[in-house]
């Protein structure tokens, strides 16, 4: 299979799974609970058909505007997918809530400050406006990234418990992003000798993504089974040991 | 060179992270609540008992036994934290309760082990700078008294689902 066929044939799957996965959030209403993961899918989705349906070569000026501001779009939306996951995974936790918005604002600051840092080592080597979007599509990606890696991270340390659609979301979204980053990385600094490569891979990549959120939206929520919680003589037992600790 | 090899190790940083979620996910589906020997806890935490050691024994054997104990204290710390992360878990859904007692013991239920997560990472930390210099003494001793609280919690919230049959009747 030729560069361009694989290309193609990885587009086409990304339209198809777009389609369903939108199809799935207005079937499920999904925006009433994920309002900005709705929105971002229905906004990609459309976007595709939209680049899909413009005529002429894909190299036209039209294609070029369009694709960079469905990428925008999208991008801007992973932002708020990621505050979305923030706050889904923190609403029930007041105690944490606190010290790990303060975290995530730190966070935030570190990260911008090493994607400016990023784009201003950088800079020197941009020549053309497509350069110099790429880099900046990087400098953002650096901030995705790292505000996943940070959920990730702040769930493990605070022992939280993500829900099924949620989880599947984020993982979704960290996997295209961070191949994504790797991409853009590699190829900014290779140049455009690599650019086949360079959209397989994110085509690829965001496939992979695509199915991971049709696989979560679509599997049902796992539910904490009696047999799994602990028992009541064991409540007891730690009761006896409180008190042996209190009198001593 | 430097900026992209630091661009691609982050997203590959990031890779190894997301596979690690997954992983603990799983492993975390089948996880419970576990007895804590909290006697056994305090004597290993007991100041006086480490001073004895130090005044008989070498500084290098008091080392070693110094980091022996603090990794038997870590893993208890790490079985609270593991149970105050299942009370989390099992909060999560009392507190969708229909009955507003059970919801807001729930709530406080939650709201405390949150606070012992957040002690027992201070915790860790504490004992690996111990680790690491064994003549400092910086023992978690807060972490009990937090334990005991969410014991009592947790006991109060067991009464009130006995009080109103809810699906988590016999749970924390």
């Amino acid at each position: 299979m030729s560069l361009k066929a694989t290309i193609h044939g990885l587009w086409y799957a990304q339209l198809v799974i777009q389609v369903i996965l939108a199809i799935v959030v207005i079937v499920r209403k999904s925006w009433r609970d994920l309002p900005a993961f709705s929105s971002y899918i229905l906004f990609a989705a459309s976007a595709s058909l939209a680049l899909y349906a413009i005529p002429g070569s894909h190299h036209s000026l039209t294609y070029f505007y369009a694709y960079w501001i469905s990428e925008a779009g999208a991008i801007v939306l992973g932002l708020v997918i990621v505050r979305e996951i923030f706050m889904k995974l923190f609403a029930p936790h007041l105690a944490l809530r606190k010290l790990a918005t303060l975290i995530f604002r730190v966070a935030i600051i570190l990260l911008v400050a090493f994607g400016c840092a990023v784009m201003y080592a950088q800079a020197p080597g941009a020549q053309g406006v497509y350069k110099a979007v790429m880099i900046g599509e990087e400098a953002v990606r650096i901030v995705e990234v790292g505000l996943i890696m940070f959920l990730f991270l702040s769930s493990g340390a605070f022992g939280l418990h993500w829900r099924q659609g949620v989880f599947g979301i984020a993982l979704g979204l960290g996997i295209f992003t961070s191949v994504e980053l790797v991409a853009l990385a590699v190829h900014l600094h290779i140049g455009n000798a690599a650019f086949a490569a360079f959209a397989i891979v994110r085509l690829a990549a965001f496939d992979v993504s695509l199915m991971v959120w049709l696989g979560y939206l679509l599997a049902p929520e796992r539910i904490t089974a009696r047999a799994e919680m602990p028992k009541r003589a064991q409540l007891e037992q730690w009761n006896q040991a409180v008190m042996e600790l209190i009198s001593r | 060179m430097t900026i992209t090899v630091l661009v691609v190790a982050l997203a590959l940083c990031a890779v190894v992270l997301f596979y690690m979620a997954v992983r603990s996910r799983r492993k975390q589906a089948g996880r419970s609540v576990r007895p804590v020997d909290l006697n056994a806890f305090r004597a290993l935490m007991d100041r006086d008992d480490e001073l004895f050691m130090k005044a008989r024994l070498s500084r290098s054997k008091f080392f070693h036994l110094k980091r022996q104990r603090i990794r038997v204290v870590v893993r208890y710390v790490a079985r609270i934290a593991a149970n105050a992360s299942a009370v989390l878990h099992v909060g999560e859904a009392a507190r969708m309760d229909p009955t507003p007692e059970v919801a807001y013991a729930a709530t406080q239920v939650m709201e405390l082990a949150g606070h012992i997560r957040i002690q027992c990472l201070l915790a860790i930390t504490k004992l690996v700078a111990e680790y690491m210099v064994p003549s400092l003494q910086l023992t978690p001793a807060m972490l009990v008294p937090k334990y005991l609280t969410l014991r009592e919690n947790v006991k109060r919230l067991g009464a009130l689902q006995t009080q109103h049959p809810a699906p988590l009747a016999t749970a924390i």
